[in-house]
């Protein structure tokens, strides 16, 4: 159990050091950039009209603190820093006033309730389709999923999503192809919005999920093909024990550890896969959130979607961490 | 290397269908220095008008002939990917090489950057990045941060290659002989390395034109000059789909498959051919 | 080393524990272009009787591990059965346990024939404990209540002087002999009549070699099982084997009790590798056989082992010497001898 313990407390700092670096990555992008957002922003206002200087001047102090680019570079880093620990990105220019953080908030569920159904959905159907592709090599159903996840598994996420939205759009529309529920129906838990919101969902998650699973069987095929000639594997079906406990015990079980190692350094990909598709889709998640921002030159919500983003996929990566050592006893706990 | 593509080309499905889409891409690209039209100029052919004899892949609702767009499209997007390629093939064997070999906290502290590189999603990054930058971003300065994105999964594989070369008597041989880090480095171990790197150059690939496409359809790169998510972000800004102007999107989306497809089947086959090959070897006595 | 006590006495004239006749495996492979057909195990013919050690020795790429694997079915390409027959004293008529329907291989699995293969550092699952290996190899065979099966499991460990412990501990936790002596534990506890030992102890040191042997001495004299050891070692031979059959390029050359063997080896080949076992005292140089190991894919022609041999003649290029009762309990594979010319 100690060993365990220190293996958390690694994985922990490894996490913290991720997000540390990938928030500063952000902040050194964002104030190294040559254009000002807040003039950017004064002429956006001043364009259209007479505006005293004094009020210009006003507008530029209150715009500065409010992006908190008023002070010397160290002072700006440390409010930065200050601000990101109580959550606070600011107000929203595109929402005004609207803080960041609520409109984050709002769109945050959407994401991580698509990312959820569709990683659990591709990656665990995958790889237990992809496992018996790769132990039952001769059977012509598995062999044909085969062939279909290599023609799919390279498409941009782009691409499927576009080719979903025009078959269920225009060719056959039975699914809805925007929002993320129906437009009239409040937010509350009904069973009506709840089967609507299920509905949106289906054609973004079916996206992810087609593109998702052919990767996943793929690499699991080839490991499981792989796996297959182990000695013990060889050695336990020699032994006499039965097929099915070969495959599960021996084989999966082996298989699942490189792949839960794939999915933690997937989910980066996976989460660029999502931007795209909730765009296409209009699916109200931070996907659409952050290109709609970029759109709107609205600088803080950018950077505060940056910056849960990198928060969120580091958690998740963790998560699977920390859950490594259960499938694999051979992890290092020293 | 004759040798080794044509047995490819011969025994290899994969291969075969591989190298025929990749071809055909590579051909289209080529063409496009026969262009009559240069490729940001708008409005130089009648508009919307459907693929015929005339023109070939039909036209945009710009004015521009469909089949050059796409042939400078696919020539940028893929020149676009070689760049990011080779930026992070030598940041991914420069660190693969040194770590694996001096091993000890500078192994730790690069694997240590290496995953925290692996896990930042880029896209947002990138997304923010075009977002202070707007039109002062370049294709060079986008293909230097993707590659200095790109290394860490290969930098790993690398690695592990050299650690396994360390310990070979070879490399005791060449220390003792004298020779110094680099020099074993570079003229001994780098050729075990190559075969990775190889392979994961196809891959690396697919990944940095997959990313360029996503930004591009996004309006999120230089958009005037033409790529493929750029077409495709034009034809969205003038709603091709509801117009009716299905030629606009579909070809360079064909060709954008074709690409994918081509470069992963090929990645499939070189796969194949580096591992059987030298189990083969292995199999009846002394060869 | 061996001692008369009476379970230990291999019975001669009793129905062969196994008999092997005719035996042809080759590796077939066809990839990119470039065919092989390697003759790893060429007309090879020999019997285990009941209650004996009987080994199997030669250099590696001999065609031992292709023999043990065929004899115990784990016949998968590129290898291919190509003739000849395998044939138990618990299962006979199929002429190969792959050819048996699945019954009957589910049936003699474990329970009749054990198989430790080579390479013992990984034939455990690396993600489970020992116990669940335990459960899937031997429970169906013993059955009874969990309990009393983990009990008879270390009971059965205590023979090979492991603790109970190791049940719970993964593969990689435990050290070479103490993995060795778990998978010896694992193939012996069912009792089976033949157990077919690839390299048991090529992984360990000295010591620990010794004792690993002397365990299975132990369980075979206590169970009266059959044993069928290979290895490359000659040293391991002269330890734990009653006859020992000597294998070279695919094909079996001399065959007699142990202590004959080496007291008076007769093939050119059995000599050669008796003679550089080092002795204690032994200061007379000793020289290396000719030219390099035979290509099993373009072997030589006649005899295989004619371009390293120092009695080679002409006969041995262009025949193969069969194998022959050269004298009561011993068969040689030389024209050399047959002719009575010989080097002493």
């Amino acid at each position: 159990m100690n060993g365990y313990l220190a293996y958390v407390g690694r994985r922990l700092g490894q996490f913290l050091l991720v997000v540390f670096i990938g928030i500063n990555v952000a902040y050194v992008i964002t104030h190294a950039s040559p254009i000002d957002p807040v003039e950017q922003s004064i002429s956006a206002v001043t364009s259209y009209g007479n505006t005293a200087p004094a009020a210009i001047d006003e507008m530029r102090t209150s715009l500065r603190e409010l992006y908190g680019l008023s002070g010397t570079a160290f002072e700006q880093y440390v409010l930065f820093w200050n601000r990101i620990m109580r959550a606070d990105f600011g107000p929203s220019m595109s929402a005004f006033p609207t803080p960041v953080a609520t409109l984050v908030g709002r769109a945050l569920p959407w994401t991580l309730g698509l990312l959820t159904v569709s990683i659990v959905v591709a990656w665990g159907l995958g790889n237990l389709l992809g496992g018996l592709a790769g132990y039952y090599q001769n059977n012509r159903g598995l062999k044909l999923m085969g062939v279909i996840a290599m023609a799919v598994h390279p498409m941009p996420y782009y691409v499927l999503a576009l080719l979903l939205l025009i078959l269920f759009g225009f060719v056959w529309p039975v699914l809805p192809i925007n929002g993320g529920s129906a437009m009239n129906l409040p937010p509350t838990l009904t069973v009506e919005f709840i089967v609507s919101v299920l509905q949106h969902a289906i054609l973004p998650a079916l996206s992810l999920i087609l593109i998702g699973i052919g990767s996943w069987f793929l690499g699991m095929r080839s490991l499981v093909s792989n796996i297959v000639n182990e000695d013990y594997v060889i050695y336990a079906e020699l032994a006499g024990v039965r097929p099915w406990r070969v495959l599960s015990s021996y084989v999966m079980r082996n298989a699942l550890v490189p792949q839960m190692t794939g999915l933690a350094m997937s989910l980066g990909g996976i989460f660029n896969g999502a931007v795209i598709t909730e765009k296409v889709f209009g699916y109200p998640g931070l996907g659409s959130l952050l290109v709609d921002a970029v759109y709107a030159g609205d600088y803080g919500l950018v950077l505060g979607v940056t910056t849960i983003s990198i928060i969120g996929v580091s958690i998740g990566v963790l998560a699977i961490d920390l859950l490594y050592p259960l499938l694999d006893p051979r992890v290092k706990v020293s | 290397m004759v040798v080794i593509l044509r047995d490819l080309f011969r025994y290899s499905a994969e291969f075969r269908i591989g190298a025929v889409l990749v071809g055909l891409v590579l051909l289209l690209s080529a063409l496009a220095g026969l262009s009559p039209y240069s490729p940001q100029s708008v409005y130089v052919v009648p508009p919307d008008a459907p693929p015929s004899l005339t023109y070939w892949f039909g036209t945009t609702s710009r004015g521009q002939d469909v089949f050059w767009q796409v042939s400078f499209a696919i020539r940028n997007t893929l020149l676009f990917g070689c760049t990011v390629a080779l930026v992070s093939r030598l940041l991914a064997l420069v660190i693969g090489l040194v770590s694996g070999y001096k091993g000890g906290w500078i192994d730790r502290a690069l694997m240590s950057l290496n995953d925290t590189v692996i896990v930042i999603p880029l896209l947002p990054i990138l997304v923010l990045f075009f977002f202070v930058m707007r039109d002062r971003m370049s294709w060079l300065m986008l293909a230097l941060l993707m590659g200095g994105f790109g290394w860490a999964y290969d930098a790993r594989l690398i690695r592990s290659v050299v650690m396994t070369l360390r310990t070979r008597e070879f490399t005791q041989t060449c220390l003792f002989s004298g020779m110094r880090t680099q020099e074993i480095l570079l003229q001994e171990h780098l050729p075990y390395v190559m075969p990775v790197l190889v392979s994961t150059t196809l891959n690396n690939m697919v990944w940095s034109i997959g990313l360029e496409v996503t930004l591009s359809v996004l309006g999120f790169t230089d958009i005037n000059t033409p790529t493929i998510g750029g077409m495709i972000y034009w034809a969205n800004q003038h709603a091709a789909m509801v117009a009716g102007i299905w030629w606009w999107i579909a070809f360079p989306t064909i060709a954008i498959i074709m690409t994918f497809t081509g470069l992963y089947l090929i990645g499939v086959a070189a796969n194949q051919y580096i591992d059987p090959r030298s189990q083969l070897r292995g199999v009846g006595g002394t060869p | 080393m061996h001692a008369r006590s009476e379970p230990a006495r291999a019975v001669e004239n009793a129905e062969p524990m196994l008999s092997v006749r005719d035996l042809r495996v080759h590796y077939r492979s066809s990839r990119f272009g470039i065919e092989r057909d390697v003759k790893a195990v060429d007309d090879v013919s020999f019997a285990v009787r009941r209650r004996e050690i009987y080994g199997l020795a030669g250099e590696s790429s001999a065609g031992k591990t292709t023999l043990t694997k065929s004899i115990a079915g784990a016949v998968r390409p590129p290898m291919v059965f190509v003739g000849g027959s395998v044939d138990f004293a618990f299962l006979s008529g199929y002429g190969g346990l792959h050819r048996a329907p699945p019954a009957e291989v589910a049936r003699i699995r474990w329970r009749h024939l054990a198989y430790i293969m080579q390479s013992s550092m990984s034939l455990l699952n690396p993600v489970r404990q020992l116990r669940s290996t335990f459960i899937d190899f031997a429970y169906p065979h013993i059955g009874g209540s969990r309990s009393q099966f983990e009990q008879e499991v270390v009971a059965h460990l205590a023979r090979v002087q492991l603790d109970p412990s190791v049940l719970a501990a993964y593969p990689h936790q435990l050290s070479g002999g103490m993995r060795q002596r778990a998978i010896l534990a694992l193939a012996t506890i069912c009792r089976p009549d033949l157990l077919i030992a690839d390299e048991p102890t090529s992984a360990l040191d000295v010591l620990v070699q010794r004792e690993v042997l002397g365990m299975i001495r132990g369980i075979q004299r206590e169970t009266g099982s059959s044993v069928l050891l290979v290895s490359h070692d000659m040293g391991v031979h002269a330890l734990a084997t009653d006859r020992l059959g000597i294998m070279y390029a695919g094909r079996l050359v001399e065959e007699g009790a142990t202590p004959e063997i080496f007291r008076s080896p007769l093939h050119p080949y059995t000599r050669h590798l008796i003679s550089s076992l080092p002795r204690i005292g032994d200061d007379a140089p000793h020289e290396g056989l000719e030219s390099a190991p035979p290509n099993l894919a373009d072997p030589p022609s006649g005899c295989r082992f004619h371009p390293r041999c120092p009695l080679a003649r002409e006969a041995c290029r262009r025949q193969v010497p069969p194998m022959q009762e050269a004298a009561p309990g011993r068969r040689v594979a030389c024209f050399a001898l047959e002719t009575g010319q010989r080097d002493e």
